[in-house]
């Protein structure tokens, strides 16, 4: 019966149906579905939406939606995991750079990284290395995600990894980079540890780099 | 032969002596106050501030000296420098800096040092202020934006989450009637300067004429829905909120043909383009939203402001379209649109030969002339003119194609290669293309 009900999950959220969606995560919850398997199930759902993404057979639409409905199903299941303390994959703190205010990509990988079971500590846009040095030392987290929209910003990236080094915490975190003007060659030149192309491909690099993180430690 | 006469040729899909050029005639063909101001520099001119035709945006009033050195064949009515029609238009406000009633003319300029290093010069109807995060802008003493301190632009609220955009917590449809759609609508002495504008332009220059101003929202999708509901938001509404949406949009095209429909009969004998719209439809990788989703909310209302502006003028009308946008070149095609911008030839599925090959006797591709994501800023000159040289190739047989960057050149772009783009696009757009 619950794999039955899991499953549904994961349908309606591929399907992109909000309504149905909710309808099965209550149900589940009154059949005693324990609400990491939910997740689970949702989190599955995500992957499928993201390859459709890459695929081409869904639009940015059609992530916005998968993360809207994913939103509802966590404000409905965050007061029933409270009680059981889940433990994340791993903590990103993400931002945009000094200068940028561009955030709609940041917001897209902070929230499908959300979803796949990663704790995410947003720092917002126009985000100063200072700040990121700070987030590090404060939040100690596994990953610092960067994200920039402008060729004119996105050399700001290098001045944090220039401060991480500075503070001997480089070599405490993995450092993934993204946005529109960036290559893989770019995220090379600066020491970045990775380049994400889109949110779906910066949640799978995230889930490697922590696992090679925790490897090294 | 005349500039207006080239640029009409091209948009009639005919070769005339040359393929026209464009820079500066739109918000999304000029370039940033700062590349423009080390242009000026490079080629030795006279230092002076640079004018501002773009707050926001910090972009360009291109001179004519520069009009004339790359031989731009079209312009903006409502031009600021010369030519320029002699009929400002007054502003009454109350100022956000000392709280006085001030009356200016959107001709009288000041100048304001700006953090990256260049004099700007903004209409006295612009007041900026010093604040935290950098350089707070306000514009008949409304707050519009502010620019970090080591920023390029003004940034609106939004972006800054400093406030939500308009319609962002309404609910039902009728929270939605209840917004005040008639601020949106054109005022007629607003319609009368843009008439005397063009007029003038018309009979005193020989240039192309173009008419940007389309009054708010300035489109459904990007400039309208978006705009009002949040980015993201509105793209789920169009999904999972439909009759929100729907309502959304009837009121927003209500206020649009309202004022197309005064704009039109005001200027629509004297420019040949008007542009219709700012609705980016496309990202990077990809279109925002299917094309059964653009059929079932645009298609039928871009048609009957397309239909409006057919009907009662001769102008040719122009689209702002950011992004791969691919899928919707044929629908609008379908409902008469003659020519798109930028051409994002970058984005995901807007290659240039395939473009042309399937779209390019039925509409007139406005930009694609230089990718100023990778090349424009980062190559060698000539690498830059081999590239030029590639698109000209490809987009200007048999017309159709008006040569402008894909989009606004940013900063930091080395001025040579500025030079380079629009000597090639001069010397190798000349018909027949070798």
């Amino acid at each position: 019966m619950s794999k039955e009900i899991l499953n549904s999950i994961k349908e309606s959220l591929i399907n992109l149906d909000l309504d149905r969606t909710i309808d099965f995560v209550k149900k589940a919850i009154e059949y005693g579905v324990k609400p990491l398997d939910i997740i689970n199930s949702m989190a599955d759902g995500m992957k499928v939406v993201g390859d459709m993404y890459e695929r081409g057979d869904y639009f940015v639409a059609d992530l916005i939606v998968a993360s809207e409905i994913f939103k509802e199903v966590m404000d409905i299941l965050e007061p029933l995991i409270m009680r059981e303390k889940l433990k994340p994959i791993g903590r990103v703190v993400i931002g945009t750079v000094e200068g940028d205010i561009h955030d709609i990509g940041k917001n897209l990988v902070a929230t499908m990284l959300r979803a796949n079971g990663f704790e995410v500590i947003d720092l917002g846009v126009d985000v100063s290395p200072q700040k990121f040095v700070e987030a590090v030392k404060q939040y100690k987290p596994d990953i610092v995600g960067m994200s920039a929209l402008l060729t004119s910003t996105m050399i700001n990236m290098k001045k944090v990894i220039e401060a991480l080094v500075k503070e001997g915490l480089r070599d405490k975190v993995k450092v993934i980079v993204g946005g529109a003007p960036l290559t893989e060659k770019f995220a090379k030149e600066i020491g970045a540890d990775a380049y994400g192309e889109n949110a779906v491909i910066a949640v799978d690099i995230c889930r490697k780099l922590v696992e090679e993180l925790h490897k090294s430690r | 032969m005349k500039f207006r006469d080239r640029v009409v040729l091209a948009l009639r899909h005919e070769e005339s002596d040359r393929v026209p050029i464009d820079l500066g005639a739109t918000l999304d063909t000029t370039i940033h106050i700062k590349a423009y101001y080390e242009l000026r520099e490079y080629l030795g001119l006279p230092r002076k501030p640079v004018r501002a035709m773009g707050v926001g945006g910090q972009l360009a009033e291109v001179d004519k000296d520069i009009l004339d050195l790359f031989h731009v064949d079209v312009i903006d009515i409502n031009r600021t420098l010369d030519p320029v029609a002699p009929y400002p238009y007054r502003f009454k406000f109350v100022s956000a800096i000392d709280g006085s009633v001030k009356e200016v003319s959107d001709r009288e300029f000041y100048v304001w040092r700006a953090p990256y290093g260049v004099d700007v010069e903004l209409p006295r109807y612009i007041e900026v202020v010093e604040v935290g995060e950098g350089f707070a802008g306000y514009s008949t003493g409304k707050l519009f934006g502010i620019m970090p301190r080591s920023g390029y632009y003004f940034d609106s609220l939004v972006r800054w989450r400093k406030d939500k955009p308009p319609l962002a917590d309404v609910k039902s449809v009728d929270d939605i009637k209840k917004f005040d759609w008639d601020s949106f609508k054109v005022a007629d002495d607003v319609v009368e300067i843009l008439r005397k504008r063009a007029e003038y332009l018309y009979k005193n220059t020989d240039y192309a004429l173009i008419n940007n101003f389309i009054g708010s929202p300035g489109g459904y999708h990007d400039a309208g829905g978006q705009n009002l509901r949040g980015w993201d938001k509105w793209l789920s509404d169009l999904k999972i909120r439909k009759p929100l949406a729907e309502a959304i949009l009837d009121h927003i095209h209500e206020v649009r043909m309202y004022n197309v429909k005064k704009i039109v009969n005001a200027v629509g004998e004297y420019v040949q383009v008007i542009k219709i719209g700012s609705d980016d439809l496309g990202t990077e990788e990809g279109p925002q939203i299917d094309v059964k989703t653009f059929r079932e909310f645009y298609k039928h209302r871009f048609e009957e402001l397309i239909n409006y502006i057919k009907k009662y003028s001769k102008a040719f009308t122009l689209l702002h379209s950011c992004g791969s946008i691919y899928p919707f070149i044929k629908e609008f095609i379908d409902i008469g649109l003659d020519a798109i911008n930028p051409v994002q030839i970058s984005a995901k599925g807007m290659d240039p030969e395939r473009l042309k090959k399937e779209f390019g006797d039925q509409i007139t591709f406005w930009g694609g002339g230089i990718d100023t994501q990778h090349v424009l800023p980062f190559a060698k000159p000539d690498e830059v003119v081999d590239h030029v040289k590639k698109l000209i190739k490809i987009f200007a047989p048999r017309g159709g194609f008006i040569y402008a960057s894909v989009h606004n050149i940013q900063p930091p772009t080395p001025p040579e290669n500025i030079v380079a783009m629009f000597k090639t696009a001069y010397e190798y757009g000349k018909y027949p293309i070798k």
